[in-house]
């Protein structure tokens, strides 16, 4: 009950302290609630969403003929596999579908029909059941619902046919617009009316027992020589790229509340010592009249836990609240959470335990009493050492600005033209894809011949992938699809080493360089098939690696290609730039306007529209998180500048008192906590512009890297690095020592001889 | 009549050298001396609120020196009191709360005997109407006496003073020295360092203190109503002779 009135009236008597450390606790409880809260929401949708869609554990993309009897034979001869099927998919040619009045026209992803499986790899509802589509009926992949804002009963046409829009389904495969394909669901009669519209690709599923090791698995598929002209896909990768364009929001989160659980410490532990210095003499009564060392603490820490729980309890308030709208996308892609009541529980756990940091920090302050006698902490002046005040206004500013940067870094990296070459794509401004055509070496032939005639193309490259058998040091052998071609002209970014010159040499994506144990300056034989017949072995050097996201980021890059050479192409790439950059969307139109017939094959893409869709929600998301730290960053900023300027004035009261009896006004001294308050301030801010940098670049590199990008760089936005958010870290800054500086009118000049004088 | 304190060679720094006296129970005892003379440090270091270098302090039957600081937290809790002359009291309770904060911390649930026990101490000293005042709503005087109020609060056997009316007018002095009188009428020892003749005089013994030793004591007898001015006068007389 008196410790209750003790810590009510405390707080009152010290309401702008007491505020901060509120305000600190509960934004540091909501931020690590909310990550956590957004993380295991997502990762239990997900989790649900494959679990109920019963997700393939391995999948081989195949196009062109399929051996069914072989695979089948290989099926029965495995222990590890429980279920095995062949999805038909259906590529259709973008310019031929549109909903409702939108045109798929510039859509990048590779859009097809498909029928409800008949084993697993299920497509399901908002609810996750499994969809049974009626004739006439289609169901579009939710992540198009709101890109397009299609309606049920919209109408879909692939080119004369038209198909009415009943609802809106779940791909656990290919929810996210990271994966490149797209599934629409059709009836099985409605796929057979519709087949002649495209090319048909196979999807070759297999559900393994558990506990078997689905590396193994792939290992043998592929030495089994079965169909793989194309990429496969592990459970894992399926599950990583769903929760990539909304995990790395989270993440993002995640870095925000550690620096503001970091700064919560640092201020809350000035605050202590600030207070147990000007309540040193009570601390020392305290001990005279008998109150023991543990009593002492307790009576201090009462009023740190009592603050704690009310900030942990808004915090976790706040979490909730602001989890709703962050949490919408992931609801509507991947379903609701099923274990509420854990997440909750997890959520709950994020906040206190931040809070427990903050109390142990606390506490570990608080002991700090301990070691003064009552003697000296009645009559020492110096018993202590006065802490600087000015230093927690460096350290924050950097922390605010790092907070702001390196969000905004991310963002600008992911939203820059260059970030594609992370991606294993090369940076130039247009590719144009042939596949799914019965010549593609003609057919990129006679577009190459095309391109060179066009005056406004500056320049161009064609890139030809064919499969390849290696063979390792080990004697193993290992397909490698190998895009040849001049790759100097629009160069990725190699981890290591450089792209390859010679035909003796060739570069590895990281993913393909860790599964076949190589390393740059190792060597490996590929197997070139010749126009004669015969095989021609070629001992290639690894020359570079390089980061990939395309082809379940299993590439390779060589200059094998060679007129005596027949390895069969399987799709050609030209990447081309043109000589006025603004001509870039009209050229493409118009590129696509002419090869808008599915029998071409041909599909042409503006870069910038590839990432800005397959990247799109990642940017929101990040944009949304960078402006909600900008906005966190901005209020911590005013608070603490604010709470240690007032501190500082409040230690220095009689000096400034002592200066106002000899006729100094308070602008005067105002003037002079404002120089002293740059003074610490600028260091703070170039602080935090090179930790937004560097250190960030690093932290942000050990996110990206979960997203395939390796070595990876901020592409960072001069204006708004070096004038945009310093200038508005200082305007908040310096109008929280404003702000502050107000008390110094306040200040009298009698107040140094004794009389008046706050406690 | 046996000790309740018993110094023996005390020794801290420069500030004492070899000061050895003790005090019988129930007597009131002043010690006196020029600023810098060592009397702080000497009632500090007595009471187990500093740590001399050196010497035995038996106080209540116990040798302090060698305690724990929680030792000597519940040696002061339970045993003993101390009044400071600054009037230490926390400003966020009021005046009772104040008081009973020491006994309420060690012993919860006798909080309401507690509160009662406060109140009567309070009356008894002229304060009963204060009790739920601010600390910074009552008189120098009144404060003091609250504070010895607190002190009194365990029922100590020997109380610490360190000039406990040096921030006082001479009404609220007046007023302290009766509290304290009052309180060692009632059996409990009591050991304060002053500068003021007339505090000093009150009491039944002074020991003069210069240069960190016992340099003198006089001895003037229980005090009795009546019989101020001839005690000022011999105390005046005796520290000019020790050369104040």
């Amino acid at each position: 009950m008196m410790n209750k009135r003790m810590i009510i009236n405390d707080i009152k008597a010290n309401r702008l302290v007491s505020a901060a450390t509120f305000i600190f606790m509960a934004v540091t409880a909501m931020l690590l609630g909310l990550s956590i809260f957004l993380f295991a929401g997502l990762s239990d949708s997900i989790d649900r969403l494959m679990a109920e869609a019963e997700t393939p554990d391995f999948l081989q993309m195949h196009t062109g003929e399929l051996n069914k009897k072989q695979l089948m034979a290989f099926t029965q001869e495995r222990e590890d596999v429980e279920k095995m099927q062949i999805c038909a998919f259906l590529n259709l040619q973008n310019s031929q579908i549109s909903i409702g009045s939108n045109s798929f026209v510039n859509n990048m992803q590779d859009n097809g029909l498909c029928c409800q499986s008949e084993l697993f790899d299920y497509l399901v509802d908002a609810e996750n059941k499994v969809i049974q589509p009626a004739e006439g009926e289609v169901y579009i992949p939710v992540c198009y619902r709101k890109e397009y804002g299609i309606k049920p009963g919209d109408i879909m046409r692939i080119g004369s046919e038209e198909l009415t829009a009943a609802g809106f389904l779940r791909d656990s495969q290919m929810n996210s617009m990271m994966a490149s394909s797209k599934r629409f669901l059709v009836s099985d009669a409605d796929y057979e009316k519709l087949r002649p519209l495209g090319s048909e690709e196979y999807l070759i599923e297999f559900r393994l027992r558990e506990g078997s090791d689905i590396n193994a698995f792939a290992t043998a598929y592929r030495d089994a020589g079965l169909p793989d002209n194309g990429p496969a896909i592990t459970y894992a990768l399926i599950r990583m790229m769903n929760a990539l364009s909304d995990g790395l929001m989270i993440l993002v989160i995640l870095l925000i509340s550690v620096v503001v659980l970091f700064i919560s410490m640092l201020c809350i532990r000035y605050i202590i010592l600030t207070q147990l210095e000007k309540d040193r003499s009570d601390i020392g009564m305290l001990k005279a009249v008998g109150i023991s060392r543990q009593d002492i603490r307790k009576l201090y820490f009462s009023k740190y836990l009592f603050l704690s729980a009310a900030g942990c309890l808004t915090g976790i308030i706040l979490a909730v609240i602001t989890g709703q709208p962050l949490g919408t996308h992931m609801k509507e892609l991947y379903g609701e959470a099923g274990n509420t009541g854990l997440i909750y529980s997890c959520m709950i756990f994020g906040s206190l335990a931040a809070e427990a940091i903050i109390l142990l920090s606390v506490y570990a302050n608080i002991r700090r009493t301990d070691k003064m006698t009552a003697v000296e902490a009645l009559y020492s002046k110096n018993a202590q050492v006065k802490k600087n005040l000015w230093l927690p206004a460096t350290v924050i500013t950097a922390a605010a600005l790092f907070m702001i940067l390196v969000p905004w870094n991310m963002r600008s990296t992911l939203n820059a033209p260059e970030f594609v070459t992370y991606m294993g794509i090369g940076e130039s401004q247009i590719r144009i894809d042939i596949r799914q055509t019965d010549n593609v070496e003609d057919k990129a032939a006679a577009m190459t011949e095309e391109i060179e005639q066009d005056k406004r193309v500056r320049d161009h490259v064609l890139m030809q992938t064919g499969s390849y058998k290696t063979v390792l040091p080990d004697g193993a052998s290992y397909d490698l699809m190998i895009e040849n071609g001049d790759h100097s002209r629009f160069p990725v970014r190699y981890t290591e080493g450089r792209y390859p010159e010679k035909e003796n040499e060739i570069a590895l994506s990281v993913l393909n360089a860790e599964e076949m144990g190589l390393k740059q300056g190792d060597t490996v034989i590929v197997c070139r098939e010749m126009k004669d017949g015969g095989i021609s072995e070629v001992n290639c050097t690894v020359c570079g690696i390089y980061s990939d996201i395309t082809n379940g980021g299993k590439t390779a890059k060589g200059c094998l290609k060679k007129p005596d050479d027949a390895t069969p192409v399987m799709w050609s790439i030209i990447y081309l730039s043109l000589c006025d950059d603004q001509l870039a969307g009209a050229w493409t139109g118009e590129y696509q306007q002419r090869h808008a017939s599915f029998e071409d094959g041909v599909r042409v893409t503006l870069i910038a529209d590839y990432l800005k869709e397959t990247y799109g929600q990642t940017i929101r998301n990040i944009s949304n998180a960078s402006a909600v730290s900008a906005a966190m960053s901005g209020i911590i900023l005013l608070v603490v500048i604010l709470l240690f300027l007032r501190l500082v004035i409040w230690r220095e009261r009689s000096d400034s008192s002592l200066r106002k009896a000899l006729g100094f006004t308070s602008t005067d001294i105002s003037r002079d906590y404002l120089k002293k308050a740059l003074l610490y301030i600028l260091p703070g801010i170039v602080l935090g512009i090179f930790a937004g940098i560097v250190p960030g670049q690093s932290l942000a590199a050990m996110l990206l890297r979960s997203m395939g990008a390796y070595s990876f760089h901020f592409i960072i936005e001069p204006a708004v690095v070096y004038a945009a958010a310093p200038a508005f870290v200082l305007i908040v800054a310096l109008g929280a020592a404003h702000l502050s500086l107000m008390e110094v009118k306040r200040i009298r000049a009698y107040e140094c001889l004794g009389a008046g004088k706050a406690k | 009549m046996s000790a309740i304190l018993k110094v023996n060679d005390l020794k801290k720094g420069d500030i004492l050298r070899n000061v050895s006296f003790e005090i019988g129970e129930g007597e009131i005892v002043a010690v006196m001396g020029p600023s810098g003379s060592g009397k702080s440090t000497l009632l500090y270091n007595v009471s187990g609120m500093d740590k001399p270098d050196d010497g035995e302090v038996m106080l209540c039957g116990t040798e302090i020196t060698g305690l724990s600081e929680d030792e000597k937290a519940e040696l002061r809790l339970n045993r003993m009191g101390f009044v400071f002359q600054q009037m230490n009291m926390l400003d966020n309770l009021n005046i009772i709360d104040n008081i009973v904060l020491p006994a309420v911390h060690a012993d919860r649930k006798h909080k309401r005997e507690y509160y009662a026990k406060a109140k009567a101490l309070m009356d008894s000293f002229h304060i009963g109407d204060l009790a739920e005042r601010k600390v910074n709503e009552v008189s120098g005087g009144q404060l003091q006496r609250a504070c010895i109020c607190r002190s009194m609060m365990m029922g100590p056997e020997i109380i610490f003073a360190d000039e406990p009316t040096g921030a006082l007018n001479q009404t609220a002095a007046s007023e302290v020295m009766e509290a304290f009188i009052r309180m060692n009428i009632e059996g409990t020892t009591v050991l304060m360092v002053t500068h003021d003749s007339r505090v000093a005089a009150i009491c039944e013994r002074i020991l003069y203190i210069l240069d960190g030793e016992i340099r003198g004591e006089l001895k003037l007898g229980k005090y009795a109503e009546g019989d101020s001015r001839v005690r000022e006068q011999k105390t005046v007389r005796w520290l000019e002779d020790m050369g104040w």
